[in-house]
């Protein structure tokens, strides 16, 4: 893989010339949160205080709310219109665990259908990862086999080495994007040994460890042990928090909101959390909290790692650094017992 | 103190009056508290009295099963004496443990402050009226009024006014309301399209994860307002429109029960400062209807009152 | 001379059954005149009223909404005015905080046999109304 670096001062300049061409979406800090916004050209400070996003970055390809179709009744018919997106647009600053959490999502908006609302902003979409620095003391991306500098999913990835910013190129689209000679430079010898060093001393730097051998398995074992499931959903409060901030979660619903002669449809956040997600006329399967808790594990360390082949989760610790009652799913985990010594208990 | 709020936990279990404890254990983050709620004897030892204890844990009393023993500061107490007003909680089905409060830090202000984030503190010790921060081995002070939550500096009433044991003894309040309500004054002082302006803004950020919804003890209905389809009222889809009325709906329908625990504003992951919300309107009914939400567990609650005479002018 | 393009503010009205409507009622077979802007909703006592009612009648572009019902101590289901007052009184005042104006969220009480009064209300909050302009505290795109 080719190395190449910039320097920090340069950043600059390179962002300048993507924003002629491109959309370009950095870390901002808005109202004291980190999300993630159209950079206003000013400068390149956020490389130092950045650490990671509230809302991730499944917001950029799937929407807190999105318009679908609008519809008005005219003198001579209905007329459609489905709203045109896919900006051409780069997202600067993806951390390893939610380049991951993109490759998942993508998958599932592919796999047995192509969601076109989902992929018109995807396909358009540069993904240029940044290496993790500070992990928070809520990261656990490492027990999910994630390196905070990590390569994986993404068209670029840039690595805080000091003064400069190392550049891997991983794309062929990414690399189109260094066409600057003078500012971006060849990395050296010593650089990319400064790159691999930090491979090991940030991954040490992710305290938060679970072991999640044989989970698939083990919780597949223990899925009725009712006890188990209404201990760990005891504090839950069934808020959509750890559903919406999950980089991984994808469920939406849609609704059809209209007025006289007009409306739209809209598709929006849904959380299985919410105990009006599986309500239907005669009954609701999940009454009961610690089913939709069990659901939530389940679905990232069980059913989907069983549909997908990969654990639906990336360890970035938004659900525990983010829930009111830090219930954390590390230490759910942590509780499932090995596949022998599972109970079901009634 | 909590040596001794173990050992009445610990008598409540063993006697058979309770059979659940509701306190705050350790977070599994540096200073952050986690609800406990539990049965087990072994793990009252996992109890603790902190500057972080932020949860109000009257929230876990709703349509709660039992006999439970919660652990109560003066606002978690005043949720508890709303609930058992509203009939949602009876009061033989509850021993509380009070626990009188001092100020809780808010570790948003902190990072303010400090310019570091919460993991990046070494540590944090509140001594009277001063906290004291750790940071890269150096020990700073900071006044804890430039540290500790806003809806703590207006507190009146921190230690529990209903309760069947007192753990320490009863401390005075801090009630700054001035400063607590500095932000409030600010927004009094704007145009009113200014500040209709100004909440567009905050709640173009909401993503509608009902948090502040979830965390309140005063929001127990089975069903919200805002998940009825029929009549739709609000939409799921969270637009600036639909999330401002979501808010100021729940504001007005929490009125009278609300005390002003500051759960919804720390829990917003969007820090839309709601509590600009709901302090205006436990001052609004104070200065209206001179009522203090959970007071008395005997009275009736506030929007099922009424005076003869009162509201003069508002109405044709 | 009025503008004629002008365009008029549209009112909800939400109107007790058992005093406000009636006077409604009795206003019109007095034949007494009154403007024209007020859209009105029965409700079976005042105290039917949710703030949430008045919120959605805003969003949904009306310009001005009025409750209106039973005078205290009249009210058919003994207490349901009473508490409508309280709800009515924090409603306005919660809403003024929040910056919208107060002619927009009225308030009255209308007895059966008050006719007349139930023109002159109509025409003092179609007046409050039409001064302060239309409603475009909910406009925006996408709605």
């Amino acid at each position: 893989m080719n190395s190449k670096k910039i320097n920090k001062k340069d950043l600059k300049k390179l962002l300048d010339t993507w924003r002629r061409d491109f959309n370009l979406i950095v870390p901002v800090l808005e109202n004291e949160v980190i999300t993630m916004d159209v950079w206003d050209g000013k400068d390149t400070a956020f490389i130092d205080w950045y650490r990671n996003t509230v809302v991730p970055p499944k917001a950029n390809f799937l929407p807190p709310g999105e318009k679908m179709i609008s519809f008005e009744k005219k003198k001579d018919g209905i007329v459609l219109e489905i709203p045109r997106n896919g900006q051409r647009q780069i997202i600067f600053g993806v951390r390893p665990c939610d380049a991951r959490s993109i490759a998942i999502i993508d998958d599932v908006f592919t796999e047995t259908y192509e969601d076109t609302y989902y992929l018109s902003r995807r396909n358009n979409t540069i993904v240029i990862g940044l290496s993790c620095n500070s992990p928070y003391d809520s990261c656990f991306c490492t027990s999910l086999n994630i390196n905070p500098v990590e390569s994986a999913h993404v068209d670029l990835l840039f690595t805080d080495i000091g003064d400069d910013l190392l550049i891997e190129e991983i794309t062929e689209r990414g690399k189109g994007l260094l066409n600057m000679p003078d500012t971006i430079k060849k990395a050296t010898k010593a650089d990319t040994e400064k790159g691999q060093a930090l491979k090991d001393s940030l991954a040490a730097k992710v305290t938060k460890q679970v072991n999640v051998k044989d989970m698939e398995h083990r919780l597949q074992a223990c899925f009725n042990d009712r006890e188990f499931w209404e201990k760990a959903a005891a504090k839950c409060i069934g808020c959509g928090i750890c559903t919406f901030l999950c980089p991984t979660c994808f469920c939406f619903d849609i609704n059809d909101e209209m007025l006289k002669k007009q409306g739209a449809r809209y598709r929006s956040w849904d959380s299985c959390s919410f105990k009006a997600y599986t309500r239907m006329p005669m009954e609701n399967p999940r009454e009961e909290r610690w089913r939709r808790v069990r659901q939530k594990v389940c679905h990232k360390y069980q059913f989907l790692p069983a549909n997908l082949g990969v654990t639906a989760c990336t360890g970035c610790g938004r659900c525990i650094r983010l829930c009111p009652v830090n219930w954390d799913i590390t230490q759910v985990l942590a509780g499932v017992p090995q596949k022998e010594a599972a109970r079901s208990a009634k | 103190m909590e040596k001794e709020l173990r050992k009445q936990a610990n008598r409540l279990l063993e006697e058979g009056t309770v059979d659940c404890i509701i306190g705050h254990a350790q977070g599994s983050l540096k200073f952050t508290t986690t609800p406990l709620i539990t049965g087990d004897k072994t793990e009252i030892s996992n109890l603790i009295i902190s500057p972080f204890m932020h949860n109000n844990l009257a929230n876990y009393l709703i349509r709660r099963h039992g006999k439970t023993g919660i652990v109560a500061k003066g606002c978690d107490s005043r949720s508890i004496v709303s609930l058992i007003q509203d009939k949602q909680v009876s009061r033989d089905a509850v021993v509380i443990i009070g626990v009188p409060c001092s100020g809780l830090v808010d570790m948003a202000k902190l990072e303010s402050l400090t310019g570091k984030v919460r993991d990046q503190i070494e540590a944090v010790t509140v001594a009277g009226d001063k906290v004291s921060v750790k940071l890269n081995g150096k020990k700073k002070e900071y006044p804890a009024r430039q540290v500790l939550f806003d809806h703590c500096l207006g507190c009146e009433f921190p230690t529990p006014q209903e309760y069947d044991c007192l753990i320490g003894e009863p401390v005075a309040a801090i009630n700054d309301t001035e400063l607590s309500s500095k932000k409030i004054a600010d927004i009094k002082k704007m145009a009113p399209q200014d500040r209709w302006a100004f909440w567009q803004k905050q709640f173009s950020r909401c993503i509608r994860c009902y948090a502040c919804r979830e965390v309140c003890p005063a929001c127990f209905c089975e069903r919200c307002f805002a998940e009825e389809s029929q009549p739709h009222w609000i939409s799921p889809v969270p637009q600036w429109q639909d999330n401002l009325v979501f808010q100021v709906i729940r504001t007005i329908h929490v009125a009278g029960r609300c005390s002003d625990c500051g759960e919804c504003e720390r829990v917003c992951p969007q820090h839309i400062p709601l509590r600009l919300l709901s302090r205006e309107m436990y001052d609004l009914i104070d200065e209206m209807f001179h009522y203090k939400s959970g007071m008395d567990k005997n009275a009736p609650p506030l929007m099922t009152a009424y005076e003869m005479v009162e509201a003069e002018g508002l109405i044709r | 001379m009025e503008n004629e393009t002008e365009k008029e503010p549209r009112i909800v009205g939400f109107l007790c059954k058992w005093c406000s409507y009636a006077g409604a009622d009795l206003a019109g077979t007095s034949r007494k005149k009154y403007p024209a802007n007020v859209t009105v909703v029965k409700v079976p006592c005042s105290g039917r009223i949710d703030p949430l009612f008045i919120l959605k009648g805003l969003s949904l572009g009306f310009d001005g909404v009025l409750v209106s019902g039973c005078h205290p101590g009249d009210c058919h289901y003994q207490t349901g005015n009473y508490r409508a007052r309280r709800r009515m009184a924090l409603t306005k005042k919660f809403l003024e905080y929040m910056g919208i104006p107060a002619e927009r969220v009225q308030a009255s009480w209308v007895s059966a046999s008050e006719g007349n009064k139930f023109a002159q209300v109509i025409a003092d909050v179609v007046k409050d109304v039409k001064a302060i302009g239309p409603n475009n505290l909910f406009c925006a795109e996408g709605r």
